[in-house]
């Protein structure tokens, strides 16, 4: 289309308005004469225009007048569209794509982040033995025990030590606690979204405001019922992601798996 | 002919020509219908190779499986490599513990790029072809029960070698059976490159294990 002769100028007017009206109407009585004219210089457009549309010629210039050709419209829309939509589903990918896990977090409707909202109660110097006070209950990070709780998915029937439940959130497990009156069938909802998953344990709580809080390294959810979708979303999307230890595991190392809220030392204690 | 375009003003180029040229509408024509084609081409195209596993795919579920079936494995490992009797169960402790958890390292990194949690959403195992449910007990085939991974932790002596070598042949079976559920299903390089060793790996210390069984039996 692009390729210029020196006679185009010329040349031009006359194609053009031998052509002009068969263009609107397409097949059309000068289609004939724009394919003689046409010929010299390309014998694939002559053919077309000549061989193809000759036969039909009477009957299509009623159509001349009228104008538009919807077939190239279509395929301009069409493009259009085309165009919009892989714009369109680039830029709908990368924003979901894009989603942290922390996004996502912050997605969860109630959820607190106390790695905003007060970030030096989560600090610590160094393993520490016995009893801790903590700031928030159930809490949410700080000081803990030299041992964790193991959390391998492990339901636990009776309170456990708050000093080795806080080591586990530090190795990226959800902590689900619950008012230790709810019914049996509502702690049998929660067992099973925590049942059989690496990097989540359950336990019952006493003392509790809510009937439900899950806590993880930081943060924090409490929800009034045991059916709320929001208690999955949180421990799914928080299990081992809010690690601050990337890489170390729940399953195994210097665990307990006993209840009780008094906090037991294992194996030799390691100083502090 | 062509010419002409080139050479018109476009105000008359745009409103005029394109009503006067049959023949350069056709080549619009044409040329609107290889970009349409190209388009979709190259979308349909985009679409297939850069598309990561999803969310239920069998390589997200084998992923996050076999971390958790790996992860018992490095706590028995463990076990024996502090306190096997013979050197060579402490050796082979020692080699699956780590081997194992760097694999972990590995399956986790994928789902990372994949843009997907740690946790699914399914239950386990449910992305194997011949998928059987695990019970309520999240056990997946040839896992220890709570109750052999304390004996395990309690066991003293000789006692150490026995069970580790009977406990883990069997966590190995079930781990190269998973492997096998994998590679039938998948065709993702990393994914099945990992399995393979995998499969391979554990079939020759399947084989190291009887060995040191039947010697110490």
């Amino acid at each position: 289309m692009s390729i210029s002769t020196p006679g185009g100028p010329e040349r031009r007017p006359t194609v053009v308005s031998t052509g002009k009206k068969p263009a609107a109407g397409r097949p059309a009585a000068g289609a004939k004469a724009t394919g003689a004219k046409a010929g010299p210089n390309k014998s694939g457009s002559a053919q077309r225009a000549g061989g193809g549309k000759g036969p039909r010629k009477p009957i299509t210039p009623v159509k001349v007048s009228q104008g538009r050709s919807w077939g190239p419209i279509a395929l301009f829309v069409a493009v259009g569209v085309l165009a919009t939509s892989i714009i369109g589903f680039g830029a709908w990918a990368t924003f979901k794509g894009s989603q942290s896990w922390q996004d996502k977090a912050a997605g969860i409707d109630g959820i607190v982040n106390y790695r905003k909202t007060d970030p030096e109660s989560l600090n610590y110097e160094s393993h520490q033995a016995g009893k801790i006070e903590y700031k928030y209950s159930p809490p949410v990070g700080g000081a803990h025990n030299n041992a964790w709780q193991r959390c391998l998915g492990d339901v636990y029937d009776a309170p456990i030590a708050s000093e080795h439940a806080v080591h586990s959130l530090e190795h990226g497990a959800v902590w689900l606690t619950y008012r230790p009156d709810l019914p049996a069938a509502d702690v049998e909802k929660l067992a099973s979204v925590i049942r059989g998953n690496d990097f989540m344990l359950m336990s019952p709580y006493e003392g509790l405001d809510a009937a439900v809080s899950i806590q993880a390294w930081g943060y924090q959810l409490k929800v009034d019922s045991a059916d709320d979708p929001r208690i999955k979303e949180f421990a799914t999307t928080l299990a081992q992601n809010a690690s601050i230890e990337p890489g170390v595991p729940c399953s195994s190392g210097n665990y307990t798996t006993g209840t009780g809220t008094e906090p037991r030392e294992l194996a030799p204690p390691t100083g502090g | 002919m062509p010419t002409a375009t080139q050479e018109a003003p476009p105000a008359e180029r745009n409103g005029t020509d394109l009503h006067r040229s049959p023949r350069l509408l056709r080549y619009l024509t044409l040329v609107m219908a290889a970009v349409l084609l190209l388009g979709v081409g190259w979308t349909a195209a985009t679409l297939t190779a850069n598309r990561t596993p999803g969310d239920e795919s069998a390589e997200a579920g084998f992923a996050r499986d076999m971390s958790r079936h790996h992860a018992q494995a490095v706590e028995m490992a463990m076990i024996a490599y502090a306190k096997g009797q013979d050197p060579a169960i402490r050796q082979l402790g020692y080699d699956m513990a780590l081997t194992q958890q760097a694999q972990i390292g590995h399956m986790q990194r994928w789902l990372q790029e994949w843009d997907l949690l740690p946790t699914g959403t399914r239950p386990a195992m449910e992305w194997m072809p011949d998928a059987v449910p695990v019970g309520p007990d999240g056990l997946m085939p040839g896992m220890a029960t709570r109750e052999e991974i304390t004996q395990l932790h309690e066991a003293q002596g000789a006692a150490v070698d026995q069970l580790f070598v009977k406990l883990m042949i069997k966590h190995h079976l079930g781990g190269v059976h998973m492997a096998d559920g994998l590679l039938k299903v998948s065709d993702r390089a990393e994914v099945v490159r990992m399995a393979e060793a995998m499969k391979q790996t554990q079939q020759k210390e399947i084989n190291e294990l009887r060995r040191m069984g039947l010697a110490d039996g």
